[in-house]
């Protein structure tokens, strides 16, 4: 096993930098150089980072440094982590910092480290140029998922010039000694987890403003819910992410992929305007949702109105479909709740099942195209998003057969053709994963 | 008497909170009972077809849904389950955290007899439906409620504190080595659940120097010299167990399946306080505990060479130090040698909890003793994955648990073997 002792994490300030130092920290038992612009900011990180592993025995493993220390700290690692703002600009500043760092050291000392990026959708490819032909090697892309230590999903990416000897040992160590749920993925924008989240999680924003007289984001929210195999509400997800956060991830998937689904990755407008005016979701107080407290101290919370442009309260939508679901799934009983699912024709249950379906479809044409095995999708849609993964969905629906003939009869072939259809159901093989911790008996 | 005969059996996941999923017991009982049925390639059909002849009866543990979940009558829950079970015999048995053991016990005797081919052993507590102040309240019920339990709260730490406090008095331990101790049981449950793909803390971090340091923001004391990382979890979980007799395990087509090869069953005094004047002429700290183990020992005509793997009731970590000595795998007040020289580790001589025990894997109350039955049916008939014993290349033979009720109050302990 890879023997790491030392590890730099820079950008150690943010919440996904100093999160990551305690993973390293903990399940690592590493010494960890915090390295952020200022000390005083790499102190607050130490003061935080102990708290999302619940320990506080990492705390005497890490080392507050600024950036002025970052020779020192790169020469004394065996792994450097760059967990910085998700900017090209930023990333390649500071990867031409870590080059120069590494070039300083001892040449023997420098060919024996390991270089991350933790971005979630820049390409590793042109972070590696930015390091000579020799340290190009040892950079690999290590995408963790917020918070990382309940969410134990890590995505590796190599390049063409990884070296493959090291990158399966990074793999192991991040797997057996990290305890992370670990999927190699190929250099593409997003990788493999958020593309099938944000394919999904885009579509209901821009399903929210089609049916904006219905509702709108809470009216599909409502449709897609928790009884569909997932923790959170899609557009409560968004919410949560932040609007700016997931506008990144779409534009980068909508401007630098291609494939049938690329519309689905268009921002909304109502959404670029919700952007504009700084209303990014929950951590700006307002977004999609806006928890409001009312002088009783009651808690109202409120919906983004997409045709009116205000907010309001939100409303307890009843459909049928999903009363009858949620009232099975209490009892156990999935397949009654999935009987119902299928055969209820109001325009929600059949919005529902197509938007199940086309998860599941773009999951395996995703896992084809950006992970090297069937059951990647399952594994980032498990451990990075708590989401019924999709070879589990579709053994929640009934199997392969009727999933092939519910896609016949309602999925649209100007988005993907049936004989397509039917080619990546063929590759579905039967889940790790069991669907029914998955699909909650809740509105 | 008829061999009793373990075909097999299903555990839920321990990490799933039932209350944030929005379901209830049935949806419980009804994925574990199907899983378990699918376990031993039984069909619903088989269920009815043995229960036409009435050869088949269900045991059902449970400690406390009556104030969990405000159910009670629950023998007659599992005809919810599916309409299999109407008509099937079944009734629900309880002693606190050991109900699991004694609903086996009641199915154990019930094959022996010859009056049941097959009996399903159905346990389950479900008790992340109230906080956890009221979950500790609930929980003082397996003491004596009202001397020991009342308006005290988190009882049962306190009165765990108490026999680590014992122990250090009995055997004139150094306590910072004891309490060392303590934090090495603890790190080795967590380190062992990590294999285990059904424990609760599985993706959880424990380390030495966090279970050592307790009084800390993250490991707060709970119960006098205890620590919250000495504790097992509040879990919801079921555990349904299969055993047949000789006629259905050939009519499975199987020619052998682990066996019950003994047990023990007794009663300690119930407060904590009688216990321990009553151990005064013992060299035992839990006289009545040893005591079982012994009986276990006798009625399998085994020893403790012959025991490969164990599993346990740490509760608390000083109750699985207990444990230690209580086996036999040292002398009483030599627990600590066991502990250091790794002897009870998953690679040592003598592994106590490879499935992570009830602080790695979890504790769901009424589930328990069944719980730990199942993982020595998976050690000896080699079925326990990557948590699997394996000893000069071979699975264990025999396997032997204990779990307890109350503060050791009721004991029970089962061998398990090929």
């Amino acid at each position: 096993m890879l023997d790491i002792r030392t590890v730099t994490i820079i950008g150690a300030n943010g919440t996904m930098g100093r999160n990551i130092a305690a993973i390293f920290a903990s399940f690592g038992n590493t010494t960890i150089y915090l390295v952020s612009r200022t000390l005083e900011k790499s102190i607050q990180a130490k003061g935080r980072a102990y708290q999302s592993v619940r320990a506080e025995s990492v705390k005497d493993r890490m080392e507050p440094r600024d950036y002025s220390q970052l020779e020192e700290c790169v020469e004394k690692s065996d792994l450097i982590f760059e967990a910085c703002a998700e900017d090209w600009e930023i990333k390649q500043n500071i990867h031409q910092m870590i080059s120069v760092a590494l070039k300083n050291i001892p040449k023997k000392a420098a060919l024996n480290k390991i270089v991350c990026s933790g971005t979630s959708g820049l390409s590793i490819t042109n972070i590696a140029q930015l390091y000579s032909e020799e340290i190009r090697p040892h950079v690999i892309g290590m995408h963790f998922f917020n918070p990382p230590y309940q969410m134990t999903l890590c995505e590796l990416t190599a390049t063409n010039e990884t070296d493959r000897d090291l990158f399966s040992e990074v793999f192991d160590y991040t797997k057996n000694v990290l305890h992370r749920t670990t999927v190699e993925v190929k250099d593409s924008p997003a990788f493999l987890g958020n593309r099938i989240g944000f394919q999904f999680i885009n579509e209901a924003m821009q399903l929210a403003e089609k049916y904006k007289y219905n509702g709108g984001i809470d009216y599909i929210d409502a449709i897609l819910g928790p009884f569909t195999g997932r923790a959170m509400a899609p557009l409560v997800t968004a919410n949560f992410v932040g609007l700016d956060v997931h506008k990144a991830i779409v534009d980068n998937l909508y401007e630098n992929t291609e494939d049938f689904s690329n519309q689905s990755f268009v921002f909304p407008e109502y959404a670029e305007k919700l952007v504009r005016k700084g209303h990014l979701g929950r951590k700006a107080g307002a977004g999609l949702y806006k928890t409001v407290l009312h002088d009783s101290g009651v808690k109202i919370h409120q919906v983004y109105d997409i045709e009116n442009g205000y907010y309001r309260e939100t409303m307890d939508y009843k459909f049928p479909f999903v009363e009858q679901m949620i009232s099975f799934l209490q009892d156990g009983d999935y397949k009654d709740a999935v009987h119902v699912l299928e055969n209820n024709f109001s325009a929600e249950a059949e919005l529902c099942l197509q938007e199940l379906l086309r998860y599941i479809l773009y999951s395996l044409y995703a896992a084809e195209t950006v992970g090297y095995h069937i059951h990647a999708a399952d594994d980032v849609m498990a451990a990075g998003f708590n989401w019924c993964p999709p070879l589990a969905l579709i053994e929640a629906l009934g199997g392969k057969e009727t999933v092939k003939a519910l896609c016949r009869e309602r999925i649209d072939t100007f988005w993907l053709s049936q004989d397509r259809q039917e080619q990546l159901l063929n590759k579905a093989e039967p889940s790790r994963y069991d669907f029914r911790r998955f699909i909650r008996a809740k509105r | 008497m008829e061999a009793v005969y373990i075909l097999g059996g299903a555990q839920t996941d321990f990490e799933r909170n039932w209350t944030k999923e929005g379901k209830n017991v049935i949806a419980l009982l009804k994925e574990a009972v199907h899983d378990a049925l699918e376990d031993v390639g039984f069909s619903l059909e088989d269920i009815k077809k043995l229960n036409r002849k009435n050869r088949i009866a269900c045991c059902v543990g449970n400690f406390i849904g009556e104030n969990y979940i405000n159910q009670g009558h629950l023998g007659a829950l599992l005809t919810e389950v599916d309409s299999a079970f109407y008509g099937v015999p079944s009734a629900r048995y309880e002693a606190a955290c050991a109900s699991g053991s004694v609903a086996l016990d009641a199915g154990i005797t019930k094959i022996k007899s010859g009056d049941y081919d097959v009996v399903l052993v159905v346990c389950w507590e479900l008790m992340k439906t109230v906080d956890s102040k009221t979950c500790g309240d609930i929980l003082g019920r397996a003491a004596y409620y009202e001397k020991e339990a009342k308006d005290i709260s988190f009882p049962f730490p306190k009165l765990f504190g108490k026999l680590a406090d014992e122990t250090i008095r009995k055997y004139n331990l150094n306590q910072e080595r004891y309490l060392d101790n303590l934090a090495r049981i603890s790190v080795i449950n967590y380190s062992n659940a990590k294999r285990n793909p059904l424990a609760q803390t599985r993706k959880w971090f424990m380390d030495y120097e966090q279970a050592r340091h307790r009084g800390t923001e993250t490991n707060p004391e709970i119960g006098g010299l205890l620590g919250v990382s000495d504790c097992s979890q509040v879990t919801d979980g079921a555990v349904v167990v299969v055993l047949a007799n000789e006629t259905i395990l050939r009519q499975t087509g199987r020619k052998e399946a682990p066996v019950v090869k003994g047990y023990g069953h007794r009663t300690a005094p119930m407060l904590f306080e009688k216990k321990i004047a009553d151990n005064e002429s013992s060299v035992y700290v839990l006289p009545w505990t040893r005591q079982t183990v012994l009986d276990a020992y006798k009625r399998s005509s085994l020893t403790v060479k012959d025991i490969d793997v164990f599993e346990t009731h740490d509760c608390f970590t000083s109750s699985e130090y207990a444990a230690i000595s209580a086996f036999g795998i040292t002398e009483p007040g030599k627990e600590f040698e066991a502990i250091e020289e790794g002897i009870i580790d998953f690679n040592g001589a003598k592994p106590i909890n490879p499935s992570g025990g009830l602080i790695g894997c979890g504790h769901p109350v009424g589930a328990s003793g069944a719980r730990m039955f199942l993982d020595l049916y998976k050690q000896v008939s080699g079925t326990a994955g990557r948590y699997q014993v394996i000893k000069d290349g071979e699975i264990p033979k025999n396997a032997m648990m204990l779990n307890i009720g109350g503060t050791a109050t009721t004991n029970y302990v089962y061998v398990v073997g090929r």
